[in-house]
């Protein structure tokens, strides 16, 4: 009965999304969001990549809820397979090539991962991106050796003080300007380094987080016989 | 007044760093979360005069609403955000041990998110912290001790999953027919663009979604196993507060975009089978936590009937009963705290331990609606709204009512009377200390019924502004804007448009030959 019903449930959903999207006509959106904030961006944020403007100025606190997801997803995780008693059997090592072509990866994924996060204002690219490579260095090691212990408190050290940072810089623009997240130290020049103003700052504090976070929730998984996380 | 972003960051900042401080000073860390929520109770109560006077919008970042993200602060989004703040400090998981951090983490980033909901005036973005207080609930629902929390939480996370993609689709389905994800404009373009199967279906998607959390009938299996499972105090918070704010959020789409009598005519209708499913589930419920669980499905279910009410009456029976479950099922909840497992095992709990068989008998007579408790109040005038509305499906709605009432009055003090019959043998211990919370809540149900006057006048002006579509309108977005309701087809010049660079217009004519 209750697998009749699902079954009944789900066709009818499908059924309406199925017909709504026929009623769709394509190709001719109304823009209106859209072509006010790619007139307005370069000279109001001054992020040569416009994406950049939507994500950290414009809809900033997204960003910021954003992040709040997946620190709450790792916390939730971490409260999940925080059990006690969960034997592992020893790892088997891993063998000479793989250790080292870890460790020769190790620099190069840092210095894209942070390459990224601090052209995140120019060029497509960003804090999440980066940030997800860098977990992907972080947890490189891990994988080539399994044998080797995650540094848990050094992570949540950095997952605390980057969310922090985001929301400090915020509170400071709330404190000099008046708005929560206004872009502080002017627009400077399109398409420079150092132009954006407090952007990849911002973008720095989303890329260590978001880094922290998956790198924590990777480890949190991985979960030795002992308390792993906080 | 733009401090009033701070009762949402300020607790998103003590989570990031509540891990971090709780490590190597646990006594202080304990006391942070609690004093955070006291400081933003008092800025949300600053700005309270204020919001009554005239509602404001706070632009996010400096950019002013629709290109940027505001906070809508009128008296009712402050209503719900004070009631969130208060029960979370209220209902504070002090937990001590190796858990303590990332629980007290999660509580805050609970109650960030549903103050975000409270507050933003921004489709996507009150859709964000509504994924927010998603996933903060799962970890939060999980008892350590018992391990049908796992499962429930597992299945709450799979209802709640389905209710975000149904939710995403349906503000997709927005965005594409309309260009704009900003509330007021919305509300102003709505009837031009989101008419027909489209915009009705992107409404019932969003219904759906955001009913999830809101116990809305088809989507609510989750309910009685959560609430049963979990921690106490967070079963009180999910069901008495967090619900509530999912409700809000669906009352606002509902008289900002003006939808119609069809989905109007849904929420009734929803409304009415959660009212029959839950209150004949709780009837037959075994264990108490369970009966409240479903109970509160049948009760959301009446709260969904007043919002579906056309005008002011609805809002403000919504509001009432809003307001009076809130504290009324929290304390329940609480009090299920100490009388876990089957119902027949609380025979004589009553009599051992008067003030929480009292407490039991005053919440149970004032959910039934016994005259001079708050609850028949709220009741009253829903049934004023539904008879003075007419109709059949509104009649329909007040025969269900009212059967449903009498199933109420029939569990609930089932319940009573074995709590006060003798014992049988070995009466049950109770459990020690636990009742000072319930009995402030019990406290604040009796000021209600001193002070139902002016209780009643505030919430009639609150109920005022919820309806007020045009005022939403008028405060939400800058004055010098063209006049309201321009609309038209999804082709036509926005205000916006228009008031952009010659550039802008240039390009989106060249996009449109």
């Amino acid at each position: 009965m209750r697998r009749f019903t699902s079954l009944l449930f789900a066709g009818g959903l499908a059924f309406l999304l199925f017909s709504l999207v026929a009623t769709l006509d394509f190709g001719d959106p109304p823009m209106r969001i859209g072509s006010g904030i790619l007139a307005q961006a370069p000279a109001q944020v001054g992020t040569a990549n416009i994406v950049t403007a939507v994500v950290l100025a414009y809809r900033g606190i997204d960003t910021l809820g954003e992040l709040s997801i997946l620190f709450a997803a790792a916390t939730a995780a971490g409260l999940v397979l925080a059990r006690p008693g969960r034997a592992v059997s020893a790892p088997k090592p891993g063998g000479f090539v793989l250790r080292v072509g870890a460790d020769l990866l190790l620099p190069l994924l840092v210095v894209i991962g942070l390459y990224i996060i601090a052209h995140g204002h120019l060029t497509p690219g960003g804090g999440f991106q980066g940030g997800v490579i860098l977990a992907a260095a972080f947890f490189l090691p891990l994988l080539a050796s399994p044998g080797r212990e995650p540094t848990h408190a050094g992570l949540s050290l950095v997952e605390g003080l980057a969310g922090g940072g985001f929301i400090l810089i915020g509170l400071l623009a709330l404190w000099q300007e008046g708005a929560f997240l206004e872009p502080l130290l002017g627009t400077g020049q399109l398409g420079a380094l150092l132009s954006g103003g407090t952007l990849p700052l911002l973008y720095l504090a989303v890329g260590l987080k978001v880094g922290a976070e998956l790198s924590a929730l990777l480890a949190r998984l991985m979960g030795e016989g002992h308390d792993v996380g906080d | 007044m733009s401090q009033v972003v701070l009762p949402i960051v300020l607790p998103l900042l003590l989570a990031f760093l509540l891990p971090v401080v709780m490590r190597p000073l646990p006594g202080v860390g304990r006391w942070l979360g609690p004093l955070l929520l006291v400081y933003d109770l008092w800025l949300l109560g600053q700005a309270w005069p204020a919001a009554g006077a005239a509602p404001f919008s706070v632009a996010i970042g400096g950019f002013a609403p629709p290109l940027g993200i505001n906070l809508y602060v009128d008296s009712l989004a402050l209503l719900f955000a004070l009631a969130v703040q208060l029960m979370g400090l209220l209902l504070w998981p002090w937990s001590d041990g190796e858990e303590a951090p990332r629980r007290q983490s999660l509580a805050l980033l609970l109650i960030a998110s549903s103050t975000g909901m409270a507050l933003s005036g921004d489709l996507f973005n009150i859709y964000v912290w509504y994924e927010l207080a998603s996933v903060a609930a799962f970890g939060l629902v999980i008892d350590p001790a018992r391990a049908a929390s796992f499962a429930a939480s597992l299945r709450y996370l799979l209802i709640s999953g389905l209710g975000s993609v149904l939710t995403l689709v349906g503000i997709t389905l927005v965005y594409v027919r309309t260009g704009t994800l900003n509330l007021a404009q919305l509300a102003e373009l709505a009837p031009g663009t989101l008419t027909g199967p489209l915009g009705m279906g992107a409404l019932v998607l969003m219904l759906l979604g955001f009913g999830v959390k809101a116990e809305l009938f088809p989507v609510n299996h989750w309910v009685p196993g959560v609430y049963a499972s979990a921690p106490a105090r967070i079963s009180a918070l999910l069901a008495g507060v967090i619900s509530k704010l999912a409700v809000l959020v669906l009352a606002r789409l509902l008289y900002l975009m003006q939808p119609g009598a069809e989905v109007a005519g849904l929420v009734t209708g929803l409304g009415i089978l959660g009212m029959v499913s839950g209150e004949l589930a709780a009837w037959r419920a075994r264990d108490l936590r369970r009966m409240l669980a479903y109970s509160s499905i049948g009760q959301l279910g009446m709260i969904f009937v007043a919002f579906s009410l056309p005008g002011k009456a609805g809002a403000l029976a919504g509001l009432a009963l809003v307001l009076h479950h809130l504290v009324v099922k929290s304390g329940l909840f609480l009090l299920a705290e100490r009388w876990d497992g089957a119902l027949e095992r609380l025979r004589g709990a009553g009599r051992v331990s008067p003030l929480a068989g009292g407490l039991f008998v005053l919440f149970a007579l004032s959910i039934v609606g016994v005259p001079p408790l708050p609850g028949f109040w709220a009741k009253l005038m829903l049934m004023q709204g539904l008879a003075a509305e007419g109709g059949w499906l509104y009649g329909t709605a007040m025969a269900v009512f009212m059967t449903a009432t009498v199933v109420e009055a029939s569990y609930l003090l089932r319940v009573a009377d074995r709590l006060f019959a003798a014992p049988e043998g070995k009466a049950p211990r109770p459990a020690v200390g636990g009742l000072a919370l319930t009995s402030l809540l019990g406290g604040g149900l009796l000021v209600a019924l001193v002070t139902v006057n002016p209780l009643a006048r505030t919430l009639d002006k609150v109920a005022g502004v919820a309806v007020d579509r045009d005022g939403y309108l008028l405060h939400s977005l800058p004055r010098e804007r063209g006049r309201v309701g321009e609309g038209g087809d999804p082709g036509s010049h926005s205000p916006l448009t228009l008031a952009l660079s010659p550039r802008g217009v240039e390009r989106e004519r060249g996009a449109r030959p």
